[in-house]
């Protein structure tokens, strides 16, 4: 141990309880941005998973203008073509086919305007949470045909129960009237009031069949194996599509730009989460400035002593820089464990965020929120919190070298 | 000249400005509904060939169409084989559409009345509330201009304080012998939204009337609908029953 980090270490520890405190200030920040950070993170992650898992899933291919225009004429020709290049890609979890269109739905006496989905019963389970937000009839099976699930505010308005019937009118693919009456055999519940009050699934094959869609589709929904995967799936499947020829432009779209109202929600959430993060640093690091201010102040004289039997300025500022440096590194590592501790209990236990369920209802987070601990979250707050007093401990430690020890010695 | 006779010219010229100043309002009023009740007759019967012309894609249908004063009309189509016999039935401001293949009559509901009708340029709206132009708007006469040598009224209608509208203003070409040249659809900001005009006016029917109406977007010159008339009879009156959601089921066939 070379002498200067001997002498800092002393000093360090000859005012125990101004040392203890400052550390503490140190820990505590590093521990709350640990957290928050971790929760802010898990919590994006659990919003972005059940969004997605609700309808767009991760990533979608789609006819070129189709997101910009629903219209029903705008279709992926051959989805087996496209169904071929997603098996082929390792990290695709899962994959379905849907077509859509806006349809009048109506039943004995009521009639509404509806966005009809046509699903396909057996890989629709893989992708969406669908089949778990039926809460009375049944999830479609495979060789259903004419059966329907209904939103529950749709069914409530259109006043219809299991087995009703309902009757579909809307526009097919070529400019026909597509017609045809379905069966309710299941009604969802999904919390979020749009999707429950404006929409309704069919069988894929019985849409196709309606629409006049001629084995065709509107959108691949394909879910990644994790969130990390996606920005490499889409640029497989962006490289696949420009080779393959599909008869109409075809587009690959992500989460971000199937929900950028999402997208915007944990931007804002961001940024006013770093207004907060950055205040809660700038005070800790004006702590250590305090701390180390003080600490010139109180010991000018021994600072003159030492430059009087021959400590070079240098050596000084280093003896400084070494003893703010210590006393941080103790604080961020302590913070970093405590901060993992803590957040790691949370992720496995969860917290409970029942009462705010009508606010989080409308992005699909229904009870528990769960943190998630990543090398990010651990490490980018405590590393600001040290870059911060980095420079808040620099100023005194370069006030220092302008001390003259005559003057210095005599100070009290 | 004496005072008098300053002050007797004075009201001369002020009487005679009176009299030969028309009231434009009532003058506008008047070519409206004259125009209107001239386009519909008393009572029509008619077939119209619809095309939907889209940049990458076409369609046609065939329509028969019964008309009847300024607010009931009946639609069937008759071809193409696919569609044959879907109706649409309009009464007042309430529509109904019959699809053969379900067999069901369904209400138009409010919340759709601003969706294209049968695919088409045309809203539900543009049918149900084709009378509104008469009974919500207020008619200015703005210019002339002339066509085919006669002389052709451009009126400016604006929508009366509170009353339901859908457009925010209505730009009509009326010709003096009451034929319907144009329609120009604006919003709330009086922006050009859609136009319908007529064109290839001849004796149809019995009287000169405009064959081919277009209804396009203002800023899509490749997107419009266009309605051909295949043959038009105006008739003194229609049947009451003729309007009725029976008949819009029993009309299949």
């Amino acid at each position: 141990m070379s002498i200067e980090t001997k002498m800092a270490w002393r000093n360090i520890w000859r005012n125990p309880r101004r040392t203890v405190l400052t550390v503490c200030a140190i820990t505590f920040a590093s521990v709350l941005l640990v957290f928050m950070l971790s929760f802010q993170f898990g919590s994006y992650e659990t919003m972005i998973n059940t969004s997605v898992k609700i309808s767009t899933g991760h990533l979608q291919v789609q006819a070129e203008r189709y997101r910009e225009k629903k219209s029903i004429r705008f279709v992926i020709p051959r989805p087996r073509a496209i169904a071929e290049i997603v098996d082929h890609i390792p990290e695709v979890a899962a994959y379905t086919f849907r077509a859509q269109a806006f349809s009048l739905i109506s039943s004995k006496d009521r009639t509404y305007g509806v966005v009809v989905t046509g699903i396909d019963p057996q890989k629709e389970v893989t992708v969406s949470r669908l089949k778990k937000l039926v809460h009375a009839g049944n999830f479609l099976s495979a060789d259903d045909a004419n059966q329907a699930l209904v939103g529950k505010l749709l069914a409530k308005n259109l006043r219809v129960t299991i087995g009703d019937e309902l009757t579909l009118l809307g526009q097919g693919r070529d400019g026909s009237i597509a017609a045809t009456v379905v069966q309710v055999k299941g009604v969802y519940s999904s919390g979020i009031d749009e999707f429950d009050r404006s929409t309704m699934q069919i069988p894929l094959a019985t849409f196709q069949d309606t629409f006049s869609m001629d084995g065709a589709v509107h959108e691949v929904v394909v879910i990644g194996k994790s969130l990390a995967d996606i920005p490499g799936i889409k640029a497989k499947l962006k490289n696949a599509l420009s080779d393959l020829d599909s008869g109409k432009p075809l587009r690959t779209l992500d989460w971000q730009e199937l929900m950028p109202g999402l997208r915007q929600a944990i931007e804002m959430d961001l940024v006013s989460g770093l207004i907060f993060y950055g205040l809660l640093i700038i005070v800790v690091a004006f702590s250590i400035l305090n701390t180390f201010l003080m600490a010139i102040f109180e010991r000018t004289k021994e600072f003159g002593v030492m430059m009087a039997i021959g400590t070079t300025p240098g050596r000084l500022t280093k003896v400084l820089l070494i003893e703010s440096m210590a006393m941080t590194m103790i604080g961020i590592i302590a913070g970093i464990l405590l901060g993992i501790a803590i957040t790691y209990y949370f992720q496995i236990h969860g917290i409970d965020f029942s009462g705010g369920s009508e606010l989080l209802s409308q992005f699909g987070i229904t009870g528990r929120m769960y943190p998630k601990l990543s090398l990010l979250s651990i490490s980018i707050g405590p590393f600001m919190v040290l870059f911060f007093t980095f420079f808040a401990a620099l100023y005194p430690a370069l006030k220092i070298r302008r001390l003259q020890p005559v003057e210095a010695m005599m100070a009290i | 000249m004496s005072r008098q006779t300053i002050i007797s010219i004075t009201f001369l010229l002020h009487l005679m400005l009176a009299i030969i100043r028309p009231c434009p309002a009532m003058d506008a009023n008047k070519i409206v509904t004259d125009g209107f009740n001239y386009w519909r007759g008393k009572a029509s019967i008619g077939t119209v060939e619809m095309l939907i012309h889209r940049e990458d894609w076409e369609r046609t249908m065939t329509i028969k169409a019964w008309t009847r004063g300024q607010k009931d009309s009946l639609f069937y189509i008759a071809a193409p084989p696919k569609d044959y016999g879907n109706g649409t039935l309009k009464k007042g401001r309430e529509m109904w559409i019959y699809n053969p293949k379900v067999n069901r009559v369904v209400k138009v509901p409010p919340s759709m009345m601003s969706q294209s009708w049968m695919g088409s340029d045309f809203s539900n709206n543009d049918l149900a509330k084709s009378d509104s132009l008469l009974l919500d708007y207020e008619h200015t006469i703005i210019g002339t201009e002339t066509h085919e040598g006669k002389t052709v009224y451009i009126i400016e209608s604006v929508p009366k304080p509170n009353a339901p509208v859908v457009w925010g203003m209505q730009r009509l070409k009326i010709r003096e012998d009451q034929i319907w040249l144009s329609e120009e659809f604006f919003d709330e900001d009086l922006q050009p939204i859609k136009i319908m005009t007529a064109m290839e006016i001849q004796m149809l029917g019995g009287k000169l009337f405009p064959k081919v109406w277009r209804m396009r977007n203002v800023d899509e010159q490749n997107r419009y609908t266009q309605l051909t008339y295949r043959s038009l009879e105006f008739k003194p009156g229609l049947p009451d029953r003729l309007f009725t959601l029976s008949s819009l089921k029993q009309r299949r066939r």
